[in-house]
């Protein structure tokens, strides 16, 4: 594209909507997916760099500053003649327009759950009851082909769905693999259930079809090639609850194209989940309602290394080729 | 698109065949149920009497979704002059058994999405679904009743999809 003979003034960007991307973060290190608008700010939409992950359009997309600031007021009359900072503070709320796992479980809040295929004559329970039991991997696995035994294979129908991680033997503090789905205090606490880190784990996915060597899946693992200790559950689908005392934590990155080539982005670093479960629904036809996930978030913050400020958010302007800056 | 508005045309067919054997029609030699798609047969000057005419209006896309959802107007379209066994005075009877079984036509409110451009026709991977119906007002011309019924129906683009 060649530059225009003569440049417009800045115009209004002017979008049509929001599209959201969100990547783990380290919840043990505190270190959040960074995304640097230098290096990736023009990527495509549609393919986003790793790790990131695209939840799509969402909608009603809001962002709110709430740090305060405090005056230092001198003098009769008084005047303000120096300003602080007092606390920086922002929030962010949205709408989810699809469900999936991930995006359930960043508008649930809490721990997000797996409904394991539940095993006979467990008893009844609002998140699941003790689940069938887990299989084996086998050498050859990768983040899109569960390798196991012919006679585990034919446990699993294409379509069904799996959870891929490695048995609960104890540990505290953070678990799950890729992303820290959830945070035991104690082994007494889960039971010492065997499951429970596959009844928590965001690695999941569809299998696409099964044969006597394994599971070729739908979808790839969010972790990656399983590790030899991982093993694979069936689930039918997924569970939240309002409570919990565990917090989602992600990266997020929000983008709007304008109709001028301009793009604008909105990084939060390291976004917390600050509201339980709720919906809001679309009429479509009446009674025909398309139901939408409420999400509400507290940015939190990390450090600019350019500068060594605390923030909370980055804004980065992309302007339209057309127009002058 | 099309596969969404194929399948709701043959389930209204198929379920009108089950429903009311007898209300069939005669067109272009050959009698099949009472249910046509007026984009598909030759303008008529008439609405055929006792059958039912679908005919495909509006069309919206809501393309900010993983898939892009479709929402078709649909408006079914029938008349009656009654019987000429009761000379015509039964037509208001006439009238409701159809809207009668529109409402029963139209539930459950949702078909496995097929394609028909293939023999046999294969079925795909969502559902089509539509609203409720909208009844119009009755219309009387000279001996005939005639009314509108409203449906939207909706259904995600698959991927490939015409």
């Amino acid at each position: 594209m060649s530059t225009p003979a003569t440049l417009l003034p800045a115009l209004p960007p002017t979008g049509r909507s929001v599209r959201a991307y969100f990547a783990p973060v380290d919840r043990i290190h505190r270190v959040p997916t960074l995304f640097d608008p230098s290096v990736n700010g023009r990527f495509a939409t549609s393919a986003p760099p790793a790790p990131w992950i695209d939840l799509g359009w969402i909608e009603d997309f809001t962002r709110k500053s709430t740090s305060k600031f405090g005056e230092l007021v001198t003098g009769s009359p008084g005047t303000t003649q120096f300003q602080v900072r007092e606390t920086v503070d922002a929030t962010v709320s949205l709408r989810f327009k699809a469900w999936s796992k991930l995006s359930m479980a960043l508008a649930a809040g809490s721990q997000h759950m797996n409904l394991i295929v539940p095993a006979a004559g467990g008893a009844p329970n609002g998140s699941g009851c003790k689940g069938v039991p887990a299989v084996n991997l086998t050498a050859g696995s990768t983040a899109t082909f569960l390798a196991m035994a012919p006679s585990d294979a034919a446990g699993f129908a294409a379509g069904s769905l799996v959870s891929v991680d490695v048995d609960y033997v104890g540990q505290t503090g953070f678990v799950g693999s890729a992303v820290y789905a959830a945070c035991v205090s104690s082994a007494g606490a889960v039971n010492n259930d065997p499951d429970y880190i596959r009844r928590v784990s965001f690695n999941v996915a569809r299998v696409a079809s099964s044969s006597s060597t394994g599971l070729q899946l739908a979808q790839p693992l969010i972790a990656g090639v399983p590790s030899a200790t991982m093993r694979v559950q069936p689930i039918s689908g997924f569970v939240d609850r309002e409570g919990g005392s565990f917090f989602q934590e992600w990266s997020a990155l929000f983008v709007v194209d304008g109709q001028q080539g301009e793009r604008v982005l909105y990084h939060y670093p390291r976004l917390q989940s600050m509201a339980g479960p709720a919906e809001a629904s679309t009429a479509l036809a009446p009674p025909l309602e398309r139901i939408a996930l409420s999400a509400m978030f507290r940015a939190l913050p990390v450090t600019d290394v350019n500068d060594g400020e605390q923030v909370v958010c980055f804004r980065t302007f992309l302007p339209s080729p057309a127009t002058l800056i | 698109m099309q596969n969404a508005k194929d399948t709701f045309y043959i389930t209204l067919r198929s379920r009108l065949a089950t429903l009311n054997p007898s209300r069939t029609m005669s067109l272009r030699a050959v009698t099949r149920p009472g249910i046509l798609v007026s984009e598909a047969e030759a303008p008529m000057a008439q609405p055929l009497l006792d059958a039912f005419a679908l005919s495909w209006t509006g069309l919206q896309a809501d393309v900010q979704l993983p898939a892009i959802l479709a929402q078709m107007t649909c408006e079914i379209h029938y008349a009656t002059a009654g019987t000429e066994t009761n000379a015509g005075l039964d037509r208001g009877r006439a009238l409701e058994e159809m809207d009668y079984e529109v409402l029963q036509l139209l539930y459950p409110y949702s078909a496995q999405k097929m394609n028909y451009t293939q023999n046999p026709a294969v079925a795909m991977e969502t559902m089509v679904f539509w609203s409720e119906p909208e009844f119009g007002p009755l219309v009387t011309l000279r001996d005939r009743l005639s009314r509108a019924v409203k449906v939207t129906v909706f259904a995600f683009q698959e991927q490939g999809e015409q």
